[in-house]
């Protein structure tokens, strides 16, 4: 019997663009606290053994105080572990992982499988083949070598590899660091451990991507999991059980707003984010002015809740109502001037014509709201 | 608004109460000279409405140098058809009631009362100023700032627009220009006002945007940079290993040993072809030596022979020199002889001179003698006469003193005589003639004098008698001075032997001369015998004595043909001769002598040397020398041939090995071998510098570096899109207010345009004028034959301006009626730098104003307004 944690895609070091510096900051933060309850699970699931397939770090460039943070993010679990590079922290001659020798940053729990070659567990009765990417994008199968491999009769032969399952995904026909689909079978392995691809997924009865135990991107692919693998005897076929490790839920969604109650779903959208998520939302379509303001609103409600909303008002257009134009008492050429931006939402630059309405509109509720004082 | 009465108490110039009634509800003209009051009566209405009546600061208004005045105005007017009065007092016992129809108002509530109706404001503070007077300071023109009329456009503009949107209706309304103020200050935050260029927070976006797309891509070439260097150190580490493994120097190393090695066997060929090179060229010059000693035996031989013939060649010699040496040896006898006899004539010769000589000198010695003794002689002679004359001089010498005191004496008693003489009685007679008469034994006769010194007894004869004693004791006196000095001088001439004084002065005489003698003698000595006598006595003893030696030598030296001797020159010369012949003979004779010597001594060496040739050929050992050293010879000249075949083949076998050749491969294998090593060094310390820089970089954490910048980078760059829509939108805001804006201006502007075009057309025909956004008269534009002119009405003339400034008062005025504002129109001594033609055209425009409102105006040009169709009122009458 052989209990196997099986993850990937660690991204250590990655940085989120598109949200401010602080939800950024914490967004990275929790690929750290990721890597910290896998060691958690590990030891409470009392693993024989953790293999991380690949892409642990998210460039070769990673600051030695952030290499240093992930390998004692790793203490929580005493037992062996066996990683290797992939396609984004390739080994190559000067790499993130000779740094981490220098650093003498490295367990000697953590095995560093930076060169193709078997990797015996007596203890465990158990042979580890990786195929570590040497280069950064590499067009030969390495796990080729795998089927020539010889193991002891009665040992475990786990592979690990980091690449593109040949036929299986859509980008993976002629994607680099390609993968034979039937390689734990032509390699009589008894499981197969993939990295490369972030969501979780089953390549076939001995073959698993476990996918990023940390979501990071909002395309929805069945992120942050890890599997718990339990081999009964060699040759005997696994179980595999995907474990929830993620802590930030990312969503995407789209809001077309046509009538006051897509307003209202919206706003009860946005009203339902809890502090975990991280939501991107598409907004477009027409309201009045008391529709945007409503909406403005909830978003600026939402992102004091939730961890990060991107959301962005500005394609919604705006249909201002008889009793907007009364609220805000435009009176004199104001009126004309409303009017006209109004009309001209729909011209050559309309986008323009609309962010000046806004603009005017907002002006004008401050002074009635200063006057109504 | 119509006024119909004025009325003023206490007044500035109206100390007493003064009343204008019935006020034409149109013109109304008011005339008068300077000072009349009607500048006062302006002041009141302006005091009236502007001033508080509680204001401190209306001293002016009391008449002058009536402190205690209380100014006062009263008016009677309608407004809006309902009559009004207005009463006001300043200073003491301040006040102000409003009637206003059955309304009363006081103080305050009044005066804003009727500020409010009016459009105008007070001062909050002190005295009203033009600031304050809105529309009547617009509508009430002061003297002389008619033409002025922007600033009270500007001071009305508030009250216009006020009074005027009522007529035009609510368009300006709301708060637009605010809004429109707000949108511009929010616009110019982000752009600038002229440029439209980003300023502000949208600048720094900007700049904070491309400052981290800047560093963003230098981060990139970082990274470029990096990845390159770890490829090229994975290139280095495949190439470091293969030489590592194959050591390609060790193969070069063994080839250039094995070239090293053939090389080495060349340089010995080489030595030894040198050593024998070396051996037959000492064999060559060993054969040399051996012919030349076989020459050198040769030569002895023929050298004993020639010895010989120099042993007789040498005896002929000493024979030739021994003839020549005879015939000079008696050639030098015959010389001698020769030369001592012309010495011994030469000897005669000089002895004959001398013996004549000694002659001639002895007879000049006895010439001299002869002088020498008559000089004696003569000399002798004079020295007894100087003798002779030294003692007749001594003798008649009388010494100086003596004669002086002789002389002295003499004078003294000449004096005393004449003294005598003096005193004396003078005794004149005159005898009878035959008559005579004694004194003494003197007779006297006839007539005479006598001088009586002493007394005297004068004797007549005949008659006896007389004695005559002089009179005073002086005369006996001087007579015993006299007798006294008389023995000292006869005293003194006894001692010297003379008997007078005149006989001491001949003595005198004679001595001189006798002196003068002796002189002349003692120098006729002293040249005879400058030495003295002795001298000359003594010269003549020392030529006796030399006459004598002469005579002696003479007599010495015996006498004998000395006439047959030649001269003395003549003997020298033949001496000279001969003995010039004799040195010659003698040299001649031992040149002679001497080649002799050298022949013989010739001879000598030439017999030794033939005699030790002789001894060389006649040694035995000889001939067994010669016979050795010839077959020396001919064994040196077989090993030299042996040794010439020996050097050929060795040089064979040297130019085979080509041992230049092989020198140039162990060089060239040795350094491919080093360079291959040190290439092998460098690229390993290459290695090391590459992965210690590698490992530097790659503590920068590039990567992660890149990462932040992307994302800090990608803020900015949102802030900067936001920011640039944000100005955009607020532009074309801005642009929208402000057109919107533009037209509503327009459109308020329209009415006035048209009441100014009004007046404009009886004014200037054909002129048209534009309003600006503050409602003053813009720029004029007047249609003339060149075509139309457009310019400022600031830049017209003082007259044109006022006038225009006029017509645009009448202008508002009519637009404030329409809006049912009320409109008094003043005009304090107006138009007064309008030409005729041009006061005409403005009557007409005021008679029209004044068809629709109450117009006062003040003049003190009376006759120029006479045509206006309503009295002149003047004020003069009034006061």
């Amino acid at each position: 019997m052989l209990r196997l944690l099986h993850t990937a895609d660690w991204q250590i070091g990655r940085q989120y663009g598109q949200f401010d510096a602080d939800e950024a900051a914490l967004l990275a933060e929790a690929r750290i606290t990721a890597v910290e309850r896998l060691a958690a699970l590990a030891t409470e699931q009392r693993v024989d053994l953790v293999l991380v397939a690949g892409d642990v770090f998210d460039a070769q460039g990673i600051a030695d105080k952030t290499v240093l943070r992930l390998f004692n993010a790793m203490r929580g679990y005493a037992g062996p572990w066996a990683m290797i590079p992939g396609n984004h922290d390739a080994a190559l001659s000067e790499s993130v992982w000779t740094r981490a020798q220098r650093l003498n940053a490295v367990p000697d729990n953590v095995h560093l499988c930076l060169r193709p070659e078997p990797l015996q567990f007596d203890g465990l009765n158990a042979v580890v083949l990786p195929a570590p990417l040497t280069q950064r994008h590499t067009y030969n199968d390495l796990t080729d070598w795998f089927a020539a491999a010889e193991t002891p009769a009665a040992a475990f032969r786990i592979g690990i590899a980091h690449g593109a399952v040949q036929g299986l995904l859509a980008e993976g026909i002629d994607s680099a660091n390609p993968i034979a689909a039937d390689r734990a079978v032509q390699a009589r392995l008894d499981y197969l451990a993939l990295g490369d691809w972030h969501g979780c997924r089953q390549v076939d009865a001995r073959c698993w991507y476990s996918g990023t135990p940390e979501t990071d991107r909002f395309r929805n692919n069945d992120s942050g999991r890890a599997l718990i693998v339990d081999i009964d005897a060699p040759g005997a076929v696994p179980r595999v059980t995907p474990v929830d490790t993620g802590h930030y839920r990312w969503r995407s969604e789209t809001a077309t707003l046509q009538v006051a109650s897509d307003v209202d779903a919206l706003c009860a959208l946005l009203g339902a984010l809890a502090a975990d998520d991280v939501l991107q939302l598409d907004i477009d379509g027409r309201t009045d002015l008391d529709g945007l303001k409503r909406i403005g609103d909830a978003i600026t409600q939402a992102r004091g809740r939730a961890r990060a909303v991107l959301a962005e008002l500005d394609r919604v257009r705006i249909e201002p109502t008889a009793d907007d134009l009364e609220r805000l008492a435009a009176e004199g050429y104001l009126g004309e001037v409303i009017a006209d931006l109004r009309a001209a939402q729909d011209g050559a630059d309309g986008d323009t014509a609309r962010d000046a309405l806004v603009l005017l509109a907002g002006l004008l509720d401050t002074r009635r709201a200063g006057v109504a004082r | 608004m119509k006024i119909s009465r004025l009325r003023v108490d206490q007044f500035r110039r109206f100390r007493q109460p003064f009343e204008l009634r019935d006020f034409d509800p149109g013109l109304n003209l008011f005339a008068g000279p300077n000072e009349a009051g009607k500048s006062t009566l302006v002041a009141a209405l302006r005091a009236a409405f502007f001033e508080r009546h509680r204001s401190g600061t209306v001293e002016h208004l009391r008449p002058w140098g009536d402190a205690s005045a209380a100014p006062e105005v009263e008016l009677d007017f309608e407004l809006d058809g309902t009559p009004c009065r207005l009463s006001k007092r300043f200073l003491g016992k301040k006040r102000c009631t409003l009637q206003f129809g059955t309304r009363t108002l006081d103080g305050t509530e009044a005066e804003d009362f009727i500020a409010e109706q009016l459009g105008f404001a007070f001062a909050a503070k002190g005295s009203s100023k033009a600031e304050h007077w809105g529309i009547p300071g617009l509508l009430w023109m002061e003297q002389g700032s008619a033409q002025d009329i922007r600033a009270a456009v500007t001071h009305a503009t508030d009250h216009l627009r006020t009074a005027l949107n009522a007529s035009l209706g609510e368009i300006a309304g709301g708060d637009g220009d605010d809004v429109t103020n707000e949108v511009e200050r929010l616009r110019n935050e982000l752009l600038t006002p002229s440029s439209d260029r980003p300023r502000g927070a949208y600048a720094e976006a900007l700049q904070a945007e491309q400052s981290l797309r800047e560093a963003l891509a230098k981060v990139d070439d970082d990274l470029l940079a990096f990845r390159q260097k770890v490829d090229r150190l994975a290139q280095l580490r495949r190439e470091h290993d293969a030489d590592a493994a194959q050591r390609p120097w060790e193969d070069l190393r063994a080839r250039a040993a094995a070239a090293a090695t053939a090389l080495r066997e060349a340089q010995s060929l080489q030595e030894r072809l040198l050593v024998e090179k070396r051996s037959a060229h000492s064999l060559a010059e060993r054969a040399d030596l051996l012919r030349q000693q076989l020459d050198r035996w040769a030569a002895e031989a023929s050298d004993a022979q020639s010895r010989a013939e120099a042993v007789t060649t040498a005896q002929r010699a000493l024979d030739d020199a021994l003839a020549l040496a005879a015939p000079w040896q008696q050639r030098e006898r015959d010389a001698q002889t020769q030369h001592d006899a012309a010495r011994r004539t030469l000897a005669l010769a000089r002895a004959r001179d001398n013996r004549r000589a000694l002659v001639r000198d002895l007879d000049e010695l006895r010439h001299k003698g002869e002088t020498l003794a008559a000089t004696l002689a003569q000399a002798e002679a004079e020295q007894a006469r100087q003798l002779a004359l030294q003692a007749e001089v001594a003798a008649l010498e009388i010494r100086a003193g003596d004669l002086n005191a002789l002389r002295d004496q003499a004078r003294q008693l000449r004096e005393l005589d004449i003294r005598r003489t003096a005193i004396a009685t003078r005794l004149r007679f005159a005898l009878e003639a035959g008559r005579e008469l004694r004194i003494g034994d003197a007779v006297l006769s006839g007539d005479g004098e006598r001088l009586l010194l002493d007394a005297t007894t004068l004797t007549l004869p005949g008659y006896g008698r007389l004695r005559i004693e002089p009179g005073g004791g002086d005369l006996a006196a001087l007579a015993r001075e006299a007798a006294e000095l008389q023995d000292r001088h006869a005293s003194a001439l006894a001692r010297l032997g003379l008997a007078s004084l005149d006989a001491a002065e001949a003595r005198q005489q004679q001595h001189a001369h006798k002196l003068s003698d002796l002189k002349a003698a003692q120098a006729t000595l002293k040249a005879l015998a400058p030495q003295g006598v002795d001298a000359l006595r003594a010269e003549g003893a020392a030529l006796a004595g030399r006459a004598a030696e002469l005579r002696q030598r003479l007599t010495a030296q015996a006498e004998e043909g000395d006439d047959a001797l030649p001269p003395v020159a003549e003997a020298e010369a033949a001496e000279d001769t001969a003995r010039r012949a004799l040195a010659e003979a003698t040299r001649r004779l031992a040149d002679a002598r001497n080649g002799c010597t050298a022949a013989q001594a010739a001879l000598d060496a030439a017999q030794r040397e033939l005699i030790a040739a002789r001894a060389r050929l006649d040694d035995p050992a000889r001939a067994q020398q010669l016979a050795d050293t010839r077959i020396a010879l001919t064994d040196a000249l077989a090993q030299q041939e042996a040794a010439a075949l020996r050097i050929d083949e060795l040089a064979r076998q040297l130019d085979a090995a080509r041992p230049q050749a092989l020198a140039q491969d162990v060089e060239r294998y040795t350094r491919s071998a080093e360079q291959i090593e040190r290439s092998f060094a460098q690229r390993r310390d290459a290695l090391t510098v590459l992965e210690v820089e590698l490992q530097a970089a790659g503590a920068q954490g590039l990567d992660e570096r890149r990462a932040a910048l992307a994302r800090d980078h990608a803020a900015a760059e949102r802030r900067a899109g936001q920011l640039a829509r944000r100005a955009g939108a607020l532009d074309l805001l801005l642009r929208k207010l402000r057109d919107k804006r533009h037209a509503l201006t327009q459109r308020l502007q329209a009415p006035l345009q048209a009441h100014l075009n009004h007046y404009l057309g009886l004014l200037f025909p054909g002129a048209r004028i534009t309003l600006d956004d503050s409602l003053s008269p813009g720029p004029l534009t007047r249609d003339s034959a060149g075509g139309s002119e457009s310019g400022e009405v600031d830049a017209l003339s003082f007259g044109a301006r006022e006038q225009m400034g006029v017509i645009a008062r009448l202008a508002y005025a009519d637009l404030l009626k329409e809006a049912g504002k009320p409109t008094l129109l003043i005009l304090d001594d107006a138009l007064v730098h309008s030409d005729d033609a041009r006061l005409e055209r403005m009557k007409r425009v005021l008679f029209d104003a004044a068809q629709r409102h109450q117009v006062l105006l003040f003049t003190c040009h009376p006759d120029k307004w006479r045509d206006m169709g309503v009295p002149v009122r003047t004020l003069e009458a009034a006061l």
